[in-house]
């Protein structure tokens, strides 16, 4: 049995009469300091899978286990780093750390915590920003916070919603090489979702694609067997990630004309009918 | 050093809405001269050219409409009653501190007061000579215009008069010599009688017309009697002023008060020590009077009548308080509107039905309701212990007052209510789902989460509610007779004297002013607990 695993997963929304199937049976087993990439399309159904790991939403069918217990509701274990960030807007850099740690170490004493949350501040590169709100920062800045946040609860899992896709190039390759730096540290184990393949290669230890809804599941797994740490100005002419993304990108391609040749058996049918000339008729 | 000045001051500016200082602040350091004088082109002197624009329109038309109550106040006359206003109420201060002097401080001041007195008396004598003579000057004036004006109206009438009479005595004539079957005639005679009148009735209004100017010319202003007569009248006001003055100085004051008591006590009592028998058991009546008197009496105050500053506070703490009780309902049930759809529902009947209802209507209702708690207020615990309290005892806290109070809170918290419920329900989903992931309790859920993500909007819901407050409030008062604003207004209304419609328009002016003051107030709160974007300034 696997560390944390989805187990024959199903959930839809909507009323039964228009009920909207976003994942079906879907399983996934991640061993424990595992960092696993699910890789979509946008609308494939990431953000739910996302949510029924963190226990936001519960499953219709099947079940969610971390360490053999099953997860119905939200906690601190599983740490989630949201796409928009989440920051309370009206709360300070190091207040936003501080209401979680505060709930997670409510024993700590004053000034430890104070330290604590100090560490995860420097570790995020946010010194300096301690008493600055979020909406005075910037997008990249925002995401080290929300990083921050996450990491200082010390979850189990950290699961990380397209953390990245709402920035910047530039950013995002910061950010990529901060968030692998932090994890090498104590490997915690991580889902990451993401809809970048070289994002997915470059950082995760396996790749798994989602196909693309409705109904998505997960097909296959790619193990990404790369050496770390992986140097990012080199890894572009290293012949093994080249295959692995043509292969991640190739499968992916294939997944998305699949799925539209799908879409359009299932599209409705227009009547076949052609509008009266009128010029003609008298 | 200078930059962080710079940057404070911008940020002050931004917190307490004043944009349209910023551009002044910019142009001090150097930053792009023309965009900033063009922006104090446009958002200062553009106001206020229009403003003088308004004086201007408002000066030129008031003077032209003639009411009941005299012309409509032109701003200069607004102004001088402002200022009769604040004299009214320092004299009023003045009397006051006055019979509450003691010692030296009073003897000096009384030598001033009747030194002021006796300056006083050439001055007068002076302005009533000026007025005799702008008197006769007006006389004179009227003898030379009035007068030949109306021996012109006279002389019309009078011919018009005799003309008339002729033309009757023709008809007469004519008709006695028309025989019963000339009908032609007697049409004649008919249509010449018709033209007689229509004639008639022309040369009256003609002569009416002329007596119109001769009235006109008895009732035109007479400018240099005006200012002699308004002179005289200052002075005379001063005088009285200062007599009342001298009197709270000398034998009115309560200092000398007491010590008058306490040698009448001294002498009943020199008298009762002496006395023997059945002249005792009134001279103990005496003294023990004479005693609860002078207690009273080291206890009295001046009786101050109302002065517009004192009821513009009395009315600002009378808004607040209902302000308060308003909120103190509204964000609760707000709150539990917001976090409830079932109390919601079980509330929008209560919302719907009662949020338009009038504060006409709720006045009295108020009134009947809070004077049922207190059937003697004067005696009522609550009240004398509030009339006693440092700070607010002048207040004269009241039923009236708290029935205004208790209408500004049922009309201005239905905002505060609406907002809260909007702000509580709609908390970004990001939020609560932190508040799950770290999964937060009830409590720390609403006090971390839900509350401050809703106070924007609560504030801007309060901001509302004290504006409609305000408004509401004056309307209370001048039903409620609850000293204050509304009432200043409806005692003026009712009193009719000269400048009462001008001291009508000062109040306009000095709720407006209020008014804004406490939205600006709101708006510094507001901005001080929003998080995002800008707060909307009108």
């Amino acid at each position: 049995m696997s560390y944390f695993e989805m187990i024959d997963v199903c959930k839809g929304y909507g009323p039964p009469s228009a009920r909207h199937d976003v994942l079906q049976d879907v399983n996934l087993s991640i061993e424990k300091n595992e960092f696993v990439a699910v890789i979509g399309f946008s609308g494939s159904g990431k953000s739910t899978l996302i949510s029924l790991l963190a226990g936001l939403e519960s499953p219709d069918s099947g079940e969610v286990r971390l360490a053999g217990q099953i997860m119905t509701e939200p906690g601190p274990n599983r740490g989630i780093m949201f796409q928009n960030y989440s920051l309370l807007p009206w709360l300070s850099v190091f207040q936003n750390i501080e209401i979680a740690v505060k709930r997670v170490f409510p024993q700590m004493p004053r000034r430890e915590r104070k330290s604590y949350i100090q560490k995860y501040i420097d570790m995020v590169s946010l010194s300096g920003s301690e008493w600055k709100k979020p909406s005075e920062l910037s997008g990249g800045m925002r995401q080290r916070l929300s990083l921050a946040r996450t990491l200082a609860m010390q979850p189990e899992v950290l699961l990380l919603d397209e953390p990245l896709s709402a920035l910047d190039a530039l950013t995002r390759a910061v950010l990529q090489d901060e968030i692998i730096r932090i994890w090498e540290e104590d490997r915690r184990t991580v889902v990451m979702i993401t809809n970048d393949v070289d994002e997915a290669a470059l950082m995760a230890d396996r790749i798994v694609p989602l196909t693309p809804g409705p109904a998505a599941t997960l097909e296959r797994n790619f193990p990404v067997t790369l050496d770390r740490p992986r140097e990012r100005k080199t890894l572009n002419f290293n012949p093994e990630f080249k295959k692995l993304r043509n292969e991640v990108s190739g499968f992916m391609m294939d997944l998305n004309q699949e799925a539209r040749q799908l879409r359009v058996e299932s599209s409705i049918r227009l009547p076949d009918i052609e509008p009266i000339d009128l010029s003609q008729v008298g | 050093m200078l930059t962080k000045l710079k940057h404070l001051l911008l940020k002050i500016i931004d917190l307490t809405a004043l944009g349209f200082l910023e551009p002044i602040v910019r142009l001090c350091y150097g930053e792009e001269p023309g965009t900033q004088v063009k922006k104090i082109g446009q958002f200062m002197m553009v106001p206020v050219l229009v403003f003088l624009l308004f004086i201007m329109v408002w000066s030129a038309f008031a003077p032209r409409h003639k009411t009941k109550s005299g012309e409509v106040p032109t701003p200069a006359v607004t102004f001088d009653s402002y200022r009769s206003i604040m004299t009214f109420h320092g004299r009023e201060g003045d009397k006051e501190r006055a019979y509450l002097a003691t010692g030296d401080a009073r003897e000096k001041w009384l030598a001033e007061a009747e030194a002021r007195l006796e300056e006083l008396k050439p001055l007068r004598a002076e302005a009533e000579a000026a007025v005799e003579e702008a008197e006769a000057a007006h006389q004179g004036a009227l003898t030379a215009t009035y007068d030949p004006a109306l021996a012109e109206y006279n002389e019309a009438r009078q011919a018009a008069m005799e003309e008339s009479k002729q033309r009757i005595a023709k008809l007469k004539v004519r008709a006695e010599g028309i025989a019963a079957d000339d009908s032609a005639a007697k049409g004649e005679l008919l249509a010449v009688y018709r033209a007689h009148t229509a004639q008639t009735a022309n040369a009256k209004s003609d002569y009416q017309k002329l007596k119109q100017q001769a009235d006109a010319i008895l009732k035109a202003k007479f400018p240099q009697l005006a200012a002699a007569r308004a002179r005289l009248t200052r002075i005379a006001e001063e005088e009285q002023y200062l007599k009342q003055l001298v009197k709270m100085l000398s034998g009115g004051n309560r200092e000398a008060r007491v010590a008058d008591g306490q040698t009448k006590l001294d002498a009943l009592r020199a008298q009762y020590a002496g006395a023997e028998g059945a002249a005792l058991f009134p001279l103990a009546k005496s003294i023990n009077s004479a005693e609860s008197r002078l207690a009273r009496t080291a206890e009295s105050a001046y009786a101050k009548p109302w002065t517009l500053p004192m009821q513009i506070i009395r009315s600002v703490y009378c808004v607040f308080v209902g302000f308060f009780m308003g909120s103190v309902i509204a964000i609760p049930i707000g709150v539990l509107c917001g976090l409830s759809r079932t109390f919601m529902a079980a509330m929008t009947p209560f919302i719907a039905l009662f949020k338009p209802v009038s504060p006409i209507v709720w006045l009295p209702i108020f009134l009947i309701v809070i004077g049922g708690f207190f059937p003697d207020p004067d005696k009522h615990w609550f009240f004398t212990t509030l009339w006693n309290a440092p700070l607010i005892g002048w207040l004269k806290i009241n039923p009236a007052f708290l029935a205004s109070a208790a209408t500004v809170a049922m009309c201005s918290l239905w905002a505060t209510m609406v907002n809260t419920a909007l702000g509580v329900a709609s908390v970004d989903k990001d939020h609560i789902n932190v508040a799950r992931v770290l999964r937060l309790g009830f409590w720390p859920r609403l006090f971390k989460i839900v509350l401050p993500s809703a106070l924007p909007l609560v504030f801007a819901g309060l901001r509302i509610s004290l504006g409609v407050g305000w408004m509401v409030l004056i309307a209370a008062e001048l039903l409620a007779s609850s000293e204050g604003l509304g009432k200043f207004v409806w005692d003026q209304f009712n009193n009719g004297a000269s400048d009462s419609f001008a001291k009508m328009v000062v109040v306009v002016f000095v709720v407006g002013i209020i008014g804004l003051l406490l939205d600006r107030i709101m708006i510094v709160f507001q901005r001080a607990v929003s998080f995002e974007g800008s707060v909307a300034t009108v």
